[in-house]
């Protein structure tokens, strides 16, 4: 094969194809209810349950339910034992495997930010109150980052090392577009990769502290937007030499086909005004995938709807494509942070099977200082080749992943 | 692949510089234990700090101003692998460096101290300040800062094995022709609250010594620190390959995947290994697999002196691999027995025949790598 060398001067030899996904969120268990979902524009963001928001501004977040999660799992003996975290990287990477039972990675890459955070608050809260503390090795031994990927690994019997990427809210973009350069580079035939994170009370508080949620709608790119709210969710997806894929005879369901990842060191929570890191991102994944803005037909944007990052996303974005259709579908599951890059990875992969745009709900009213091209409250059909999705996060770490339709 | 140690940086209980805590090791010198506790408990705990004169000298920046002990391990050792190196960053070459960091609990002291305000207070007590610092990459973050840093950045959790699968994850990177340099820190800090969560795991020793693949494992003592190094393609001390090892699902099943990896890094003569015994169940499982693959090699561990710094330990033994095939030497094996049945030396020791070593990174929370390296 025939070695070429990118404009950021990476060299390739290898096309990358998604063979499987799975996913877990606010939006359904598994890929049909998340596409019924986004067609009918649901709004999957309820007040929270699992801990007490009577003080913060913010009451809700998109939330998948505890009960059908452990429904869902083989064992639920063993099941109860393990992280929350675990049950849905679990769902997820089984409803994978289902599509593809043979898939054997040798190396899996997932974004997370929080790992089996609530664990290790109910084991300070036992140690600081003189509460209980039988429980506490079951905490101790889920809290790990890397844990709820080794659950979920060893409940599939696959064997491969784990990198287990915290890049804050790009994590599971970052996981995907390391894994998809692992693949590319024709150092990996099939990698697992995606992103997995479950509420926790330190991080909806922290996010709450900052003023950053919202106690009202999220309304991403809305002129009255107020803040995001939170989510959770896993997601994976299986990443093949598209080569071997396509010599094995399976389906593939799309190609990615461009990563790219910038830093910018303005603030540690706050981007760039200028939008410099987004569109830097943007500039190398098309740069990446040999292939100019011309070609994206959808982008599902960051768009947290905090006023910070989308007029920082909005500018990046108006600058470098003309019109190109955008939304953000943290308005109807929540930011589901280190899963965000991974679900949305997901959705991208839905549109392009399905032919749609999926939708930016409780959108009301445009800003005059962001001029995107908003789906804007229902999800629409339309042709769909090429999409770009957007991550971004705490730290001033920015990514995005280009993917294509794959027509056999 | 292969890639090439240009510069390394170090921040232990030992104090900080390369060459400093190299000869504190060669001496036998061990880290002074301090005993630690917490407000609601009576419980002590001994640990190895890093001592404040070792950041002495360490950059000054607005970033570091309010940033936790882990980011300014890190940001220290950073600068002194770069200096090392002798590389000196603008837009452009800063442009052509990726970051990865490894870390296991990150900025758990920030951490204890927001979720302490929520638990006492109410959310409404809880600090904005506070939060962004509890963040896993926020110690990227600032040395990405510090350092100008536009690209590829990555901070990867895990355990003790996390140091050496961010070395994985820098090789995979420097692929890309994009990129000069890597620069790969792993960091951690200490807390009372590690030390019980480790104490209620049974993997927690009160108080030192720390004894290597003894008898029964009587367990750690954690510390905290940050090692650095600056990866670009050409150098004297080379990694010649990493081992991006696996997941163990229970202990015993450790064993069989430090044997796979020690088995694919031993096709050639090996002169050293740098092991990961810390005086927890890994201390056994290594020394089974080091007799039965490598038993001619010499086997070092130098966490008897430096204390178990998680995401900190895979740097650090890299170091200490890098530095025993420069100097020829290595340090003394404190508080092990002579009857251990593997090759060791509680003496200073010349060791460089073939010039290669092996680093295995072997982590208590089901996390094994690997990785040889080699000197020109």
């Amino acid at each position: 094969m025939v070695k070429s060398t990118s404009a950021n001067g990476k060299k390739f030899t290898a096309r990358v194809a998604v063979v499987a996904a799975g996913v877990v969120s606010p939006l359904g268990f598994g890929l049909s209810e998340t596409l019924d979902s986004l067609r009918e524009a649901r709004d999957c963001v309820n007040r929270v349950t699992r801990f007490s928001v009577a003080q913060c501004r913010c009451k809700t977040a998109g939330q998948v339910p505890a009960e059908r999660l452990l429904d869902k799992q083989c064992n639920r003996v063993r099941a109860r034992r393990l992280h929350r975290a675990s049950h849905m990287i679990i769902y997820a990477l089984g409803e994978a495997l289902t599509q593809e039972p043979q898939f054997k990675p040798e190396l899996t890459v997932i974004g997370t930010t929080s790992g089996g955070m609530s664990y290790g608050e109910d084991y300070y809260r036992s140690l600081k109150q003189g509460g209980n503390l039988r429980h506490s090795p079951t905490w101790i031994a889920n809290y790990p980052a890397q844990k709820p990927v080794v659950d979920a690994l060893e409940a599939f019997g696959i064997a491969a090392p784990c990198q287990v990427v915290s890049n804050a809210c790009a994590s599971g973009t970052n996981a995907i577009g390391h894994a998809f350069d692992c693949v590319r580079s024709g150092r990996y035939q099939r990698v697992l990769t995606g992103g997995y994170d479950a509420l926790s009370e330190l991080v909806f508080v922290g996010f709450d502290s900052l003023q950053a949620s919202t106690p009202e709608k999220c309304r991403p790119f809305d002129r009255h937007r107020a803040g995001m709210v939170l989510g959770e969710g896993a997601a994976v997806l299986a990443l093949e030499n598209f080569n071997a894929a396509r010599a094995r005879g399976t389906t593939v369901l799309a190609e990615i086909t461009g990563y790219g990842i910038s830093t910018d060191n303005f603030h540690l929570t706050q981007p760039d005004p200028s939008g410099i890191g987004p569109r830097r991102a943007m500039e190398r994944t098309l740069q990446s995938a040999h292939t100019s803005a011309d070609a994206v037909d959808y982008i599902n944007a960051h768009g947290t709807a905090t006023p910070f990052n989308d007029t920082a996303e909005g500018k990046a974005i108006s600058e470098l494509f003309d019109r190109v259709p955008v939304s953000s579908t943290k308005s109807m599951m929540g930011h589901s942070l280190g899963a965000a890059g991974a679900v949305e990875a997901v959705i991208c992969l839905l549109a392009l099977q399905h032919q749609f745009l999926p939708p930016n709900i409780n959108f009301r009213a445009p800003d005059e200082d962001i001029h995107l091209n908003i789906v804007a409250n229902k999800a629409q059909p339309a042709l769909v080749s090429t999409v770009l999705s957007n991550s971004f996060g705490f730290g001033g770490t920015n990514a995005s992943i280009l993917m294509r339709k794959f027509d056999a | 692949m292969s890639l090439a140690i240009a510069g390394m940086g170090w921040v232990t209980p030992l104090g900080s510089g390369i060459d400093p805590v190299w000869e504190r090791l060669l001496q036998g010198d061990e880290a002074q234990a301090e005993k630690i506790t917490e407000q609601f408990s009576n419980q002590y705990y001994s640990v190895f700090r890093v001592p404040e004169s070792a950041l002495t000298g360490s950059p000054r920046h607005p970033r570091l101003r309010r940033a936790s002990m882990i980011s300014r391990f890190a940001a220290a050792a950073g600068l002194e692998a770069l200096q090392a190196a002798g590389v000196k960053l603008d837009s452009q070459s800063a442009e052509r460096m990726a970051l990865v960091f490894a870390i296991s609990n990150g900025g758990v002291i920030y951490t204890k101290r927001f979720y302490r305000d929520i638990v006492e207070g109410g959310a409404q007590s809880a600090s904005p300040l506070l939060f962004p610092e509890t963040v896993f990459n926020a110690p990227a973050s600032h040395l990405a800062a510090i350092l100008g840093i536009t690209g590829a950045t990555y901070t990867l959790v895990g355990d003790s094995a996390a140091g050496l699968l961010a070395i994985r994850m820098a090789e995979d990177l420097m692929t890309n022709e994009a990129l000069d340099y890597c620069l790969v820190v792993g960091a951690e800090e200490v807390d009372w609250l590690l030390c019980d969560a480790y104490r209620r795991w049974r993997l927690l020793r009160l108080a030192p010594p720390v004894e290597p693949f003894g008898r029964i494992d009587r367990g750690m003592i954690l510390s905290e620190g940050a090692g650095a190094i600056l990866l670009r393609r050409d150098g004297p001390i080379i990694i010649e390959g990493t081992h991006a090892g696996g997941n163990y699902r229970k202990r015993a099943e450790a064993e069989e995947l430090m044997k796979r990896i020690l088995r694919d890094l031993s096709r050639t003569k090996i002169d050293f290994v740098i092991s990961s015994a810390n005086g927890t169940f890994i201390d056994k499982a290594e020394s089974r697999v080091l007799q039965q693959v490598i038993p001619d090699a010499f086997v070092y561990t130098a966490k008897p002196a430096l204390g178990e710094s998680v995401g900190a330990a895979g740097l650090w033994q890299v170091i200490l691999g890098g530095q025993a095939l420069r100097c020829g030497e290595l340090p003394p094996l404190l508080h092990a027995r002579r009857t251990i049945p593997l090759r060791i030396s509680l003496a200073r020791v010349s060791v460089v025949a073939s010039g290669r070593a092996i680093v295995l990174g072997s982590g208590v929370n089901q996390q094994v790598a690997g990785l040889r390296l080699s000197i020109r």
